[in-house]
């Protein structure tokens, strides 16, 4: 979005150059009025192109999910069958949906805490302690955002691998056998393992901003407290963090959103949902059934679950963190 | 004034530009000459195959062109076109893929009758299609989906699956290759002895294999069929249980790193198990050869195939035989051109440049053009005792949330973790059948 509205405000100065030049002749009021309304067709006929594409990419995708869940469709035959809100009594008898969902909300409380608690631990301590060695730091934690999904699964599989992974390789060299598990195999761990990939995705990014934000503090309220005797950790929570709960709480909504859609593609990757559902989260399940047991319709009720799923999660995160903003 | 109706009607024109762009195609036809429109899957057998059997069949009819799509992940790249109403002329995709495309078409009742094509004289030889085709190979299941005497689904290639293991480590131990399930688990329990686990598989996916055999042998073709149509409580028999009794006791002697490997990043570890000696049995097709071709095994090792043990002494053994399929789907627009393409394709210039790759057709006489390893697999069905399976579930009207084929082969995983009881397993199975018997009728 952003690369799409630098050069209309590029082209809007130029116009409004050359419209000063060719009406120098005219008389002040015209001139101002004509140029108004110009200066709107133009805006308006850039805003165009950006206008179309996101109706016919984003609107009307959307607004065909929530049709499509009202249907059977195989996803190819011109029979459509209307069956209004079967689609969604059923999925309320559907444990392989009942699981899905619990495992996304499961990986969302657990990814979100670890993910923004660690991130935002790590940014105090780098920005407040002056850490040697920091951007280092900050360069290999960031990392793992800029790869692929594909190659995080690969990484962790060779990590999580029960024979001779990097886990289980260094429990076993810590005379730790008893620790060692089936990481990917295991039902009851194998979410956690995808917890963990995807904090470790994460992490980094999240430590980038809040590290900005922090920096931006000024630097005498920190003075000013520490004469008053405030300890590093009083200063972290009565100062660094009310200053910047507001970019707090807009990652932590856009944090949510994308954790649903990560989870989906890790879990593709890294398990295809197994070991017999065990790690199934509600974006592949609705795959799955879309398209793997040709339940068209079946799977946009699934994503229509999914969709007031995430609004409502960003709702309650966004009314649960509002304070007054605090100024500095 | 002027300028901005320009600037208007230009970005117009470049937003339609932007849409026109994504759905510009290329025309079918020009000056009398046919275009086909040939998909195929690329795979275990490579892509080379099919540029030699299509400029074979160029030379031959000279009017027509035909136009290669080819690709690992084929239903990827054709579906958009489909879904917009641009369909392949002819496609060479078996049933059994994730993305369950041809399995979609057969229940959308979205595929041409290929019946016809039986009927057809192999362009340029005396024979028709349906007389040089292996006796039985259509007619099943999963040719004649519907269980009719129409045939949707063309046969393509053949290939047995069966139980894969390592002929090297049998000889070597003086071991024989157990004939029933008795022998087959008091060699589980000598190898043990040894620290070698019985059984493993690459994914719980491939036990389709496995699994179709089981039901044939443990109850004859006609409680097969059955369970494939899913008989009402078909699942609740004393046969069912039996499969099910075999099964449980046999993923008892599952390799432990079965389960932690059966997912699509780690299957080649489950199947590196048996080239290291590791694990003795894995169910598996014949395109393992090529697939672990460049993987390190034990020393002396040899791959050997073996139909799964009887259930009784001198049983009937099966062996499930997977067969992919070249179809036409029923929107294509040279049906005619297709229907003759696929005639040619049964041709003994085609089977034999097919037979290179190592695909191999149904057809009389293929036996002739077989490489040394892969005779020995397709040797199996020359025991009288064995008889070659086709098909699988049958088809039904899609019921949302029930995927018959995950219960019955992904629960492995569960079972051999302990997740899941037997008992359970057959309730679930029974349940899921149940629901698709009622979508079926």
């Amino acid at each position: 979005m952003t690369t799409l509205s630098t050069p209309r405000q590029d082209s809007t100065n130029r116009t409004r150059k050359s419209a000063l030049r060719d009406g120098s002749s005219r008389s002040g009021g015209t001139r101002a009025t004509v140029r108004r309304r110009a200066d709107g067709r133009f805006v308006l006929a850039c805003l165009l192109p950006a206008l179309v594409l996101f109706i016919v990419f984003m609107i009307v995708p959307t607004v065909n999910v929530f049709r499509m869940s009202l249907y059977t469709w195989s996803g190819f035959s011109p029979d459509l069958r209307f069956v209004g809100l079967d689609n969604f009594s059923r999925l309320l008898d559907d444990e392989q949906f009942v699981r899905a969902f619990q495992n996304t909300v499961a990986l969302l409380i657990v990814v979100t805490v670890v993910t923004m608690g660690m991130a935002l631990f790590l940014a105090a301590i780098m920005t407040r302690q002056r850490l040697r060695g920091r951007n280092l730091y900050r360069f290999v934690l960031y990392i793992p955002n800029v790869l692929s999904v594909v190659v995080i699964a690969a990484i962790f599989s060779a990590v999580y691998d029960q024979e001779n992974g990097l886990l289980n390789g260094t429990l076993r060299l810590l005379s730790l056998d008893g620790l060692q598990q089936v990481w990917l195999g295991d039902q009851k761990i194998v979410l956690y393992s995808v917890a963990i990939a995807m904090v470790w995705q994460s992490l980094g990014y999240y430590m980038v901003l809040y590290m900005a934000g922090m920096a931006s503090i000024p630097e005498e309220l920190y003075e000013a407290s520490a004469l008053d005797g405030a300890s590093a950790t009083r200063q972290f929570f009565s100062l660094t963090l009310p200053l910047i709960w507001q970019s707090l709480r807009t990652t932590l909504t856009f944090f949510v959103m994308s954790a649903v859609n990560l989870s989906f593609v890790l879990v593709r990757a890294m398990t295809g949902g197994g070991p017999d559902g065990s790690s199934e989260v509600l974006l592949s399940y609705m795959y799955k059934q879309a398209y793997t047991n040709s339940s068209y319709g079946y799977g946009m009720a699934i994503g229509v679950v999914i969709f007031a799923f995430s609004f409502l999660v960003s709702l309650l995160v966004s009314r649960a963190t509002r304070r007054e903003p605090l100024q500095f | 004034m002027r300028r901005s109706l320009v600037l208007g009607a230009g970005a117009a024109v470049t937003a339609l530009g932007l849409l026109v762009g994504c759905s510009a195609g290329g025309d079918g036809s020009d000056s009398g000459r046919t275009t086909l429109e040939v998909a195929a899957l690329e795979g275990g057998y490579g892509r080379d195959m099919y540029t030699q059997v299509i400029k074979a069949y160029e030379a031959s009819h000279p009017d027509i062109d035909v136009r290669l799509q080819i690709s690992k992940s084929i239903e990827d790249e054709i579906t958009p076109n489909m879904k917009a109403g641009r369909f392949p002329d002819v496609v060479v995709l078996g049933q059994g893929r994730k993305a369950a495309l041809t399995e979609t078409l057969v229940k959308d009742k979205a595929l041409e009758d290929l019946t016809p094509v039986l009927e057809t004289k192999i362009p340029g030889e005396d024979r028709t299609v349906g007389d040089k085709l292996t006796e039985g190979i259509v007619g099943n299941l999963n040719t004649n989906p519907y269980g009719t005497d129409q045939t949707y689904l063309m046969p393509m290639y053949y290939a047995p699956t069966g139980l894969f293991y390592n002929k090297g480590l049998f000889e070597e131990k003086g071991w024989k290759v157990p004939g029933t399930w008795d022998e087959m688990f008091a060699l589980g329990e000598t190898a043990k002895k040894q620290g070698i686990p019985l059984f493993t598989y690459p994914t719980a996916g491939y036990l389709d294999s496995y699994f179709f055999a089981l039901l044939a042998d443990v109850g004859g073709e006609d409680f097969y069929t059955d369970v494939m149509t899913y008989e009402k409580d078909v699942w609740k028999t004393a046969k069912a249980r039996q499969a099910l009794d075999i099964t449980t006791k046999l993923l008892g002697y599952a390799a432990p790193a079965t389960a932690g490997y059966a997912n699509e990043q780690d299957f080649t570890k489950n199947q590196q198990l048996v080239l290291d000696n590791k694990a003795l049995f894995m169910p598996n097709g014949t395109w393992i050869v090529g697939e672990m071709a460049e993987a390190p095994r034990a020393k002396g090792f040899q791959w050997g195939l073996t139909p799964l043990p009887a259930v009784t002494t001198g049983g009937k053994r099966y062996i499930t035989t997977s067969v992919e399929s070249v179809w036409v789907p029923s929107a294509a627009q040279d049906k005619d051109a297709a229907k003759e393409f696929i005639a040619y394709l049964y041709s003994d210039e085609a089977a034999k440049i097919f037979a290179k790759s190592n695909a191999i057709q149904p057809v009389e006489g293929i036996a002739s053009s077989l490489s040394a390893e892969n005779a020995a697999f397709y040797q199996l069905y020359e025991d009288p005792s064995v008889s070659a399976l086709v098909g699988g579930f049958a088809s039904t009207a899609p019921v949302p949330g029930v995927d018959i084929k995950a219960t019955l082969f992904d629960t492995a995983n569960s079972i051999i973790s302990g997740d899941t009881t037997e008992d359970e397993w057959q309730a679930a199975l029974n349940d899921a059948s149940e629901k698709l018997r009622q979508a079926g009728d």
